[in-house]
This record gives structure tokens, sequence and C-alpha cells, in this order.
């Protein structure tokens, strides 16, 4: 599904963020990434939604090598990852409906499909009867579940969260994990970046621990290293 | 699909528009102000055409023959002239007509009549007014006359009397046009930085839209189109107003200008109407055109994609 090939990235001028990165991601796999702040997790996210290009190396989603991605096509490549970020990024004049509705207004979406697609990814995030309210009047963990919603109208065939649960206490951190892992057992690849080693060791899936931008460990049924 | 998005593009530029209301004022306002600044660059290029085009079409030469000269000499210098490439047309009149209009144009002057009717002969000579195709031929026509064999036969050659006049609406209608010039491109020059910067305020108001329409795959134009379109609805809306108090300003303007012209002949708002598309379309063209290059500029420079 992700194939990370002798991956680099340096920021102008000299920053490496990530060096020979080589990872392959499987179809609908859960994939926790872990490391010490400012070792390259987002960085790492950046370059596969083709927000920032790599320095040296590929990057292949989905078959398609999106290394020298044309500007054009970065659209059709967001519209298949689906993105959350651990400050939700909800427009707050806008109501839970129509702040998910925006995701699809904007990519020319027509008006009964949205009517259509909006209960679905409410009910997947067991959000049906908050639909009206805006996101000031809803808890940190219910507004995560609408930003993740929100990143599930295109049913994409990946959901990267980076640090979702980053401004969330014990129990919406938990919510938040086991929603992710549902959207995972519906088939959808996740890729989920955390601090939190609790968290991690609780999924039990594959771990990979980045250390200045470098892999330095990828287990299978993996837990929190460092 | 297209169509839907256009609305949703469209429907998006008139909520940014809205948003910032009095930088949305503050824009059309420069914008109108520009549009009537240009027009009235071409109130003034036409006033003066105008005027000089009056007064042009009264500048003839007037050749006072002497009074011995008979009509047959006087028809072959009519004849002469003719044959010149600059003359447009030559009225005769004859030296009892001339003489009649002498006496008409002293009727009060009871002493003039009086030593007329002494006059055993006609002491007026008949008179050719000559009118050029163009009144910059008229110095190489007297030039002609002055050195043919027909000069001993004119008593006098009346012409300049208007020349005067005419340089004067050219040197004040010059300076009027270099005020209206400057006037327009510093409002040119204001609009458009006005727009940049209202189109750049836009784009930060809705920076937390633009980050999500790009998090979520709207494409490029979907996310530019609705501050281009804000831009062209920033020239369409001051173009409306530009025309709404240009009209009134002409109307105030065309009573004055029939007195000075003493002529109903020529109207601005006749201009205005026949040439409306001309003026309007391409001045309402010209300005979406700055728009456009002016909010995208901005967008470039303020909404990476
Ligand atoms: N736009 C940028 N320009 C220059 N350097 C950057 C930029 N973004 C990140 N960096 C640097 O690249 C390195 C990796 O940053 P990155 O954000 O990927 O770390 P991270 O693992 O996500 O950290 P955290 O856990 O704190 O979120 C850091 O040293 C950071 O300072
Ligand atoms: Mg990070």
């Amino acid at each position: 599904m992700i194939i990370f090939k002798n991956l680099s990235k340096i920021y102008p001028p000299d920053v490496a963020a990530l060096k020979n990165i080589n990872l392959h991601i499987r179809p609908k796999e859960f994939v926790s990434i872990v490391g010490r702040s400012g070792t390259g997790k987002t960085t790492l996210v950046r370059i596969l939604i083709a927000e920032e290009s790599p320095t040296k190396g590929e990057i292949i989603v989905g078959g398609w090598d999106i290394t020298n991605i044309r500007q054009s096509e970065i659209p059709v490549l967001r519209r298949q990852i689906g993105v959350v970020f651990q400050d939700f990024k909800l427009l707050s004049k806008k109501t839970v409906f129509e702040n998910i509705a925006f995701a699809l207004e904007v990519c020319g979406t027509d008006r009964e499909k949205i009517k259509e697609i909006i209960p679905q990814v409410l009910k997947i995030v067991g959000l049906e009867n908050k639909q009206d309210r805006y996101p000031r009047q809803l808890s940190g963990g219910e507004q995560q579940r609408v930003a993740i919603a929100r990143a599930l109208v295109h049913r994409p065939k990946i959901l990267v969260a980076d640090e979702p649960t980053g401004n969330l206490d014990a129990f919406n951190t938990r919510e938040i994990v086991d929603l992710l892992l549902k959207i995972n057992e519906f088939g959808t690849t996740v890729l989920l970046v955390s601090h939190n080693s609790e968290v991690v060791n609780s999924i039990n899936k594959r771990v990979i621990t980045l250390d200045n931008g470098q892999v330095s460990s990828d287990q299978k049924v993996g837990k929190y290293l460092l | 699909m297209i169509l839907t998005s256009f609305v949703r593009i469209f429907l998006f530029a008139s909520q940014s528009f809205w948003r910032n209301i009095w930088l949305s004022i503050v824009t059309i306002t420069i914008i109108v102000l520009t549009f009537v600044s240009i027009n009235f660059l071409i109130v003034i290029n036409v006033i003066s055409g105008a005027a000089t085009q009056i007064i042009e079409n009264k500048v003839d030469i007037s050749l006072y023959f002497k009074p011995d000269i008979t009509e047959p000499q006087v028809l072959e210098v009519e004849s002469y002239l003719s044959s010149l490439t600059q003359v447009k047309e030559i009225a005769y009149v004859s030296q009892k007509d001339a003489l009649e209009k002498f006496r008409k144009k002293h009727l009060q002057d009871q002493m003039i009549i009086d030593s007329l009717e002494e006059l055993s002969a006609n002491p007026i000579g008949a008179t050719l007014q000559v009118k050029a195709k163009n009144i910059s031929d008229y110095p190489a026509i007297i030039g002609v006359l002055d050195n043919s064999k027909y000069n001993q036969l004119i008593l006098d050659k009346n012409f300049d009397d208007h020349k005067v006049y005419i340089e004067k609406i050219k040197s004040l209608s010059d300076n009027l046009k270099k005020i209206g010039f400057s006037l327009s491109a510093v409002f040119i020059l204001i609009a458009s930085l006005i727009v940049f910067n209202t189109i750049r305020v836009a784009i930060y108001t809705h920076r937390q839209e633009i980050a999500v329409m790009k998090l979520v795959g709207a494409t490029n134009w979907f996310v530019q189109g609705p501050f281009l379109l804000e831009a062209i609805f920033y020239g369409v809306i001051a173009c409306v107003l530009a025309i709404i108090i240009v009209y009134p300003l002409i109307g105030f303007v065309q009573p004055h200008l029939n007195n000075f012209f003493l002529t109903e002949e020529f109207s601005l708002i006749n201009y205005f109407n026949d040439n409306f598309w001309l003026t309007f379309g391409l001045e309402l063209l010209a300005v979406i055109l700055l728009n456009i290059i002016s909010s995208s500029i901005a967008i470039r420079r303020y909404l990476k994609v």
C-alpha cells in the first residue's frame, strides 16, 4: 500500500529530518509510528500527502509513484488518504454537519450524495445525534471524532493520524484509538503517529520506531521502545 | 458537477465579499474613482474633439476682391482655386450680394447708408469664401494665392480669426488630458494595490478553510477560484456604480456645453449611449484584467497550494 524507498528529506539549508527510510506498509495494516520529538514523524506524514517532496528516494502509494507528483494530481492523492491532526482543524463557525459537508462540497460532490454520506460517517464515529452542534459544544474526543468522520468522506484506503490523541485525556484517547482500530477492521490501512507509550503498547500491532530521522526498529507486534 | 462547483465557488466568493464588507466597500470605491477618472479623460477628449470640429467648420478664408474686378475674373480665380487639392468648397458672393449684405449689416448707421447712396459705382468687391479640407491646409492655400498672378486682384485676405481659439482649446484640453491621465494612472495604481491587499486579507481570513480544503483534496481552482471571482466582483460592481454616477454627471455638464458651443448638435449623453459597450465594456474588461492580475499575484504569494 505504501512503500518508502531510500527516502531522505533535508529541510533547507541542512536539517536532515529523514535519512534513508525504507518501509513497506501492506494494505489493511495498522501501523504505529513512534519516536522522540523532532525525529521526523510528521515529516513522513507530510511527504505521504505530498505537502513536502522528498529530497532523495521514492515514495509509492497504492502502486502510484508520487515522488514527483504533479501539482494538479495532489488533490487526487489527498482524496485517497484521510488525515487527522492533533489540533482537529475544524471550522469553528460551522456545525458538525457543515464541517463534514464542507470537505465534500469543495470536492464537487452534489447535495444528494453529501446527504447520503454524512450520516454514514457520523455513524461510524458515533456522533449521529450531534450533527447540529458547533465544535465548541463538543468535548476534545468528540471533536477529534468529527475530524475522523471528515477524513473518511472519500472512503480513503489510508487513514493517517498524526498525534490524534495529543490533546485528549486518557478516556477520550482510548475511545479514539478504539475508533481507529474499528476503522482498520473495516479494511482501511491506518498509520498512527503517537507519543503515548500506553496507547501503543495496548494496540499489539506493528510498531515502527524512528530515531534521529532513521528507522531504529520495526516490530511486527511491537511495544513502545525508548 | 461542474455547475455545482461553479455555484459553490460563486457562493464562497460572495461570502468572502460580505465577510470583509468594509474592505470590499473601500475597494469598490477606489475602483469606481478609477472608472470615473478614466471617463473624465474620455469626456475631455470628446469635448475638445467636438469643440475643435465645431470651430474648424466655421473657419474659412474670405478673399475680398477689389471693387473694379469683374465677375468673369472672379470666377476664373474660383475655378483656379477649385483645382487645388486642399480646397473643399468655395462660396461665391457677387458684388451685388456683398453690397446687400453690407447694407443690412449697417442698417442702423444712417451715415454709411447715405454715403452709399451717393456713390454711383458699387464700392464693395465680390467675395470668395474658401473652405479647406483640413484646417492645416489654409496656410498652403494662402501661400499659393500670394504667389499667383491673381494676387493683385485681391484687396484683402481674411484668415486666422479662429486659429487662436483652436490653439487655446488644444492647449486647455492637453492640460486637462494630462491631469486626467495622471489621475487615472494614480487611481489604477491604487486600485491594483487595494485589490491585492483585499485579496491578501481575504486569504488570511480564510486560512483555516483553505487549510481544510487542501487537506481534503479540493482542486486548485476550487481553492483559488473564489478569490479570483471576488476580485472580478469588485470590478463588475464598481463598473455598474460608475455608470450610475457618470450619466447624471454628464447630464449636469450638458446644458453648460450647449451654452458654450451655442448649439445643441453635440451631445455627450448620445456619445456615451452610442459608445456604451465600447467605453464601459472595454473599461470593465481592462479593470477585470487588472484585478485578475493583482489577485493572482496575491494568491500566488499568500496561498501556497
Ligand atoms: N518546515 C521545516 N523547515 C525546517 N525544518 C523543519 C521543518 N519542519 C520540521 N523541521 C525539522 O525537521 C525535524 C523533524 O520534524 P518533525 O516535525 O517531522 O518531527 P516529529 O517527529 O513530528 O516531532 P514531534 O513528535 O514533536 O511532532 C525537526 O528537527 C524539525 O525541527
Ligand atoms: Mg509531529
